[in-house]
């Protein structure tokens, strides 16, 4: 299979709208049944009571959040090597809902450690990082769109991209190296301490939010090749 | 302030993000075919 | 002459005819750093413990104000193009101007550290470890804060882009560096916060060069 066929915008711009719709609909599927899972079939916490089912929205969020910008990392890396267009395009496709991803955990994250531990704020390894991670996306989306020459804009902003990509293993390993508010984590590969449905909901939205996570990415790499092949022909005989 | 409230402002808070989102892919993709448009236009005139 | 030893002594000369830079992030650390007590009391336990998180504040910002001039001015004139041109590899010639701009911003911070840590009532111990914490950390700043100088070269949002960019790779710095000195004024050992800020400076000096100069060629096409 020729790898680089779907690296032209044009074939690319065909694909991701017929695929597009699909996410979004299993996105949606999924949200429903995750939801289902986490807020009717799930237990009351013997702890936390009803507060902790902050945890569907919080942990698939904060998973996303660095997901997302490990993606965006590959395709800055990729964009940066192969001067591929589409592969900067992608990773400015994916920025604004990474962004959205990191504030929802963020947010979701404050409102779930009010009512647990007191306060909606702390300045813990974790959060630092997460936040740190915000103005990343935030930073790669303003130096992208700082530039008159859209290309020279691709090419700081992956590299900005590249060397943010130290902030994620210290997001990840940060629990265990510090003693702060975060527990360690309750989801590893050999199993989980959690009840089992929490578990399910949690995974079920992790997966619904990664299909939206594409569904998005997709209709959005849609508008920017628009945007940036507007003197092409094969877009003025859209 | 109950638990109600901190469920509701987290799942409150999300939904409308999400929807902020999603509007925006929509505004996005208008302007964009939107400059598609003018570009046409403007060629037309050559 | 290697390029780093050129571009160092080159800068460190410019920084000496016109030493505006250099004063202006002086006096801006000792005025911000002077401004606390006036608005936050002057209670000397309040001091004590806000000192070496304020210090280290200032020392950022001050660190900070002088990043867009590092590549801005010879990028503007032409010779940062020539600079490139020339047979000496970027990394040398790049390194040469960053520990020159550390030299003319971090090191007069540092060394100035102890006097305001007197100000704010840190005991010996606290001080020493605020400027050591200083020693490591502004070198890391000033690494740091070339690379994104590099990438917003010619930006539009000038400042704010480069504030956006740098003062969230700053914070961990300032995590350990202030972490040190208060864990030392707790009467804990400032070791592994100290630890943590040799490695990030040693991390930070064989990998933030190359990415500079990656974003210096970028800025030059």
């Amino acid at each position: 299979m020729n790898w680089f066929y779907f690296s032209s915008p044009s074939t690319f711009y065909r694909f991701a709208g017929r695929l597009a719709p699909w996410f979004f609909a299993l996105a949606a599927l999924l949200t429903a049944a995750g939801l289902y899972m986490g807020l009717v079939v799930a237990p009351t916490d013997a702890q936390q009571g009803e507060v902790y089912r902050v945890i569907f929205i919080h942990v698939p969020a904060a998973w996303m959040s660095m997901f997302l910008y490990f993606v965006m990392a590959c395709y800055a890396g990729l964009s940066l090597t192969f001067n591929t267009r589409l592969s900067a395009m992608m990773a400015r496709a994916i920025a604004p809902t990474g962004a959205m991803f990191t504030f929802m955990a963020l947010w979701t994250g404050a409102f779930w450690g009010r009512p647990t531990w007191g306060t909606y704020w702390a300045w813990d390894a974790r959060m630092v990082s997460e936040l740190v991670l915000f103005f990343l996306y935030v930073g790669f989306i303003a130096l992208a769109n700082a530039f008159e020459d859209p290309r020279r804009g691709d090419r700081a902003a992956s590299l900005l991209a590249l060397i943010g990509v130290v902030n994620l293993p210290i997001i990840y390993f940060s629990v265990q190296w510090w003693n702060t508010l975060h527990q360690g984590s309750s989801v590893k590969f050999t199993g989980s301490t959690m009840h089992i449905a929490m578990l399910q909901g949690m995974l079920l939205m992790a997966f619904a939010s990664w299909m939206y996570a594409i569904g998005a990415t997709l209709t959005r790499v849609r508008s920017v090749i628009l945007e940036r092949e507007r003197r092409t022909r094969w877009v003025r005989e859209l | 302030m109950t638990h109600e409230f901190y469920l509701w402002m987290s799942y409150g808070v999300s939904a409308v993000v999400v929807a902020v989102e999603i509007v925006g892919l929509a505004m996005r993709r208008r302007s964009a075919l939107r400059g598609v448009e003018e570009e046409r236009d403007l060629e037309a005139q050559d | 002459m290697s390029g780093f030893a050129w571009a160092f002594a080159r800068d460190l000369r410019l920084a000496w005819r016109h030493p505006g830079e250099t004063l202006m992030v002086v006096a801006f650390f000792v005025l911000v750093a002077s401004l606390f007590p006036l608005g936050v009391g002057a209670e000397p336990q309040t001091l004590r413990r806000i000192g070496s998180g304020v210090i280290w504040v200032c020392a950022l910002l001050a660190a900070f104000l002088s990043l867009s001039s590092l590549f801005a001015s010879d990028y503007a004139d032409g010779s940062l193009e020539q600079m490139a041109l020339s047979p000496h590899p970027m990394a040398g010639w790049a390194t040469g101007k960053i520990v020159a701009h550390w030299t003319a911003t971090g090191l007069p911070l540092t060394i100035l550290s102890p006097l305001l840590a007197m100000q704010y009532g840190l005991d010996a111990a606290t001080l020493g470890t605020l400027a050591f914490g200083l020693v490591l950390g502004t070198p890391l700043l000033s690494l740091l804060g070339a690379a994104c100088s590099a990438l917003t070269l010619g930006a539009r949002g000038g400042g704010v882009l480069l504030a956006l960019l740098a003062l969230p790779l700053f914070v961990p710095v300032l995590i350990f560096g202030a972490g040190a000195a208060d864990a030392q004024a707790s009467g804990l050992s400032p070791s592994p916060h100290l630890s943590l800020l040799a490695a990030g400076l040693i991390v930070g000096s064989m990998a933030l060069p190359p990415a500079v100069c990656a974003a210096l060629r970028i800025a030059l096409d």
